[in-house]
């Protein structure tokens, strides 16, 4: 399932090997002169340093904040930054990341309630709208109905309205029919689908050959039978790239929540954090430890599905 | 394109070979089409399916006209219309083009930024875009050489497009800091300015600040679909080449860049779109709006007008100045894409 997914990735390159092979074979000679040893070895050597040092560009500022959110809070502002802090290491940042309650009458402390909240409103619409999408991408690639012809086009069309030049009539809307300070208006919108993912399930399942939803018609599947036994069962390495995309945008999405939820038992993980950031100025120990808390949980999501993740966001970015 | 017309006459073709249900149940059916003419007993079989089809197919545009559509027109309104202070529609009055009046001038004397500075400001925040275009580029053609970890380089470059935009920002401005920040520190120890730079409180220095942010967290989309864009380049023309006797600049310029121009275009469109619509970054560094209030861009420009100052009129306004943007800049973009972007 996983190699027939990746297809539309990286199938140009063996075409390519393919088409170059012979020619290799007669003109061998040139290409072995020009990648002579010692020039290999220098340029190697120069692209080995120079993608070392953007990988350490990247990683640096995350071990500074590990190292941070691990001093007390005085090292942590100290003019001289110290690798290994003279007050030594300890875990105050952590406790009070694990303790601070920005209302007393909250039960879970701040952050631990963000994160919570921040599943709570994402995970039932990226799901939601995952079966919403694939059920019309599937109507577009292998249904006929006479309204595809202008649906499809008019469906791409509303991707390329951006969403912030809604957010003003957005919020009128919401406050008239009472939605502000509810999670509703981060849920219920993308309940309905997204275009971009029915772009992309359409692409896929435009793979599927018609011949075994014709075969499974015949076998007596209606076509919600078809969708269930067929397109999605073949469909769930693309569903799950789709699903992560979904779900890092809605756990990262701040001008949302921050539009919509005024009150501190609501928060998102985002709102939250950034509160926090505000509250604990002075106390950087709190602050680092407080981001770091909050990427874990990505950056681990991340690690274990980076393959599916990065071939979804190749392909949904690589149109035709 | 083709595709699809490829697809829609197959499917064409099957269904009218291929006759509807077998099912016991419509054995009468069946012996009845004997006697109909084909072209009735298709369109009685069509029928389900065009109600299926169409209904599963509209789910999400019926989402868009409630959530997307109506607030669309609702904003076309709101711009002439004058609703005091706070976000009830049905206290609203006629107001002309005064909103559009305010949000050039008068807004420059009440609270010191008219738009033309938000849309000033929302440029120069917004050049890490196309920085970070090139550094990717350039990083992905590294990546495209013949070396060894290829997957692991991409992991760990990919890393910061996870990783959420508050907690990005936290962290860098923390590193910034001009008192206890370790990138004054380094740069203190080089002799660099002697590492007093006021990253954070400095007007014009808080704009390269927020640009390092953002490159450093934009790169790696784009080396992401660099790479993948660069694995497609013909090989056997770039040998063609080489035999011919061209440098490494001709060969990128001739052959490597016009057959990745889709990508560079796509990037392009989409960053230009994301510049224009900035706000995590610029709000989350400084709530107030940066030194100077040059971290002031238009969506914050919209956000404050919205939800500081409840003033609807003038953030509708202001949501019509940022979408008639994105749609000049997206035209200009298309009209002189003709000249350079290729597709085969």
């Amino acid at each position: 399932m996983t190699e027939n997914y990746e297809v539309p990735v990286a199938a140009p390159a063996p075409e390519v090997q393919e088409q170059a092979a012979p020619q290799k074979e007669v003109r061998s000679k040139p290409p072995k002169m020009r990648s002579g040893k010692k020039m290999n070895m220098i340029s190697k050597a120069v692209i080995y340093a120079v993608l070392a040092f953007y990988a350490l560009v990247i990683i640096f500022p995350f071990l500074i904040v590990i190292i941070t959110s691990f001093k007390t809070w005085q090292d942590a502002v100290a003019s001289e930054f110290s690798w290994i802090p003279p007050m030594g290491f300890t875990f105050e940042g952590y406790r009070e990341v694990f303790t601070y309650k920005a209302s007393s009458d909250s039960t879970l402390p701040s952050l631990v309630n963000g994160f919570f909240n921040t599943l709570l409103y994402v995970l039932p619409p990226t799901i939601l709208g995952l079966f919403t999408s694939s059920l019309s991408a599937y109507a577009f690639s292998k249904l006929r109905f006479r309204a595809k012809k202008w649906l499809y086009p008019l469906l791409l069309g509303t991707m390329m309205i951006p969403g912030t030049i809604m957010i003003v009539p957005q919020y009128v809307i919401y406050d008239s029919i009472g939605w502000i300070n509810t999670p509703l208006p981060l849920m219920i919108p993308g309940m309905f689908g997204a275009a971009a993912c029915v772009f992309f399930m359409r692409q896929f399942y435009a793979g599927i050959p018609d011949s075994l939803i014709e075969a499974s018609k015949l076998d007596g599947l209606g076509y919600f039978g078809i969708f269930f036994r067929i397109m999605v069962p073949l469909s769930v390495p693309a569903l799950l790239a789709q699903g992560l995309l979904g779900f890092i945008g809605g756990y990262n999405d701040y001008l949302g929540p921050l539009l919509y939820l005024h009150e501190d038992h609501l928060y998102t993980l985002q709102v939250a954090l950034n509160n926090i950031a505000d509250t604990f100025e002075r106390r950087s120990n709190v602050v680092m430890a407080a981001s770091l808390v909050a990427l874990v949980p990505m950056l681990i999501v991340y690690f274990f599905t980076q393959k599916f993740f990065i071939s979804g966001i190749v392909s949904s970015g690589l149109k035709e | 394109m083709e595709r699809v017309i490829a697809e829609t006459v197959a499917e064409r073709t099957i269904g009218a070979e291929v006759p509807a249900d077998l099912n016991a149940e419509f054995e009468e059916e069946s012996v009845l089409r004997e006697r109909m003419p084909s072209n009735k007993r298709k369109k009685k079989r069509i029928n389900t399916e065009e109600i299926y089809g169409t209904l599963f197919a509209a789910i999400p545009l019926i989402g868009f006209c409630i959530f997307g559509l109506v607030p669309l027109i609702l904003a076309f309104a709101m711009a002439f219309l004058d609703m005091g202070t706070g976000w009830d529609i049905t206290s609203a009055e006629w107001a002309g083009f005064d909103n559009f009046v305010y949000l050039f001038s008068t807004a420059a004397e009440e609270v010191g930024i008219s738009i033309f500075r938000a849309i000033w400001n929302t440029l120069l925040l917004g050049i890490s875009t196309f920085i970070s275009q090139i550094l990717a580029l350039a990083i992905a053609y590294l990546l495209s050489r013949d070396i060894k970890g290829r997957g692991i380089w991409r992991i760990i470059y990919f890393i910061p497009y996870v990783c959420s935009v508050v907690a990005i920002t936290i962290m860098w401005r923390y590193m910034f800091n001009p008192s206890y920040g370790i990138i004054n520190q380094l740069l203190g120890n080089t002799d660099i300015m002697n590492g007093a730079i006021d990253w954070t409180g400095d007007p014009i220095m808080f704009y390269v600040t927020i640009n390092i942010i953002s490159i450093w967290s934009g790169m790696g989309y784009g080396i992401l679909l660099y790479t993948a864009a660069l694995t497609n380049v013909n090989q056997s023309s770039l040998e063609a080449a080489e035999i011919d006797g061209a440098g490494p600049f001709t060969k990128f310029f001739r052959i490597v860049f016009p057959s990745i121009s889709p990508t560079t275009f796509y990037l392009l469109i989409m960053g230009v779109i994301g510049l224009l619509q900035s706000f995590t970054v610029t709000n989350v560094f400084d709530k107030t709006g940066g030194p100077d209030k040059n971290g002031i861009t238009i969506v914050f420009f919209m956000y404050q007008y919205l939800y500081d100052w409840q003033n609807v009129g003038v953030a509708s306004a202001a949501s019509w100045v940022l979408a008639g943007l994105i749609l000049v800049v997206t035209i200009i973009q298309f009209f002189v894409s003709r000249r350079w972007v290729k597709y085969d």
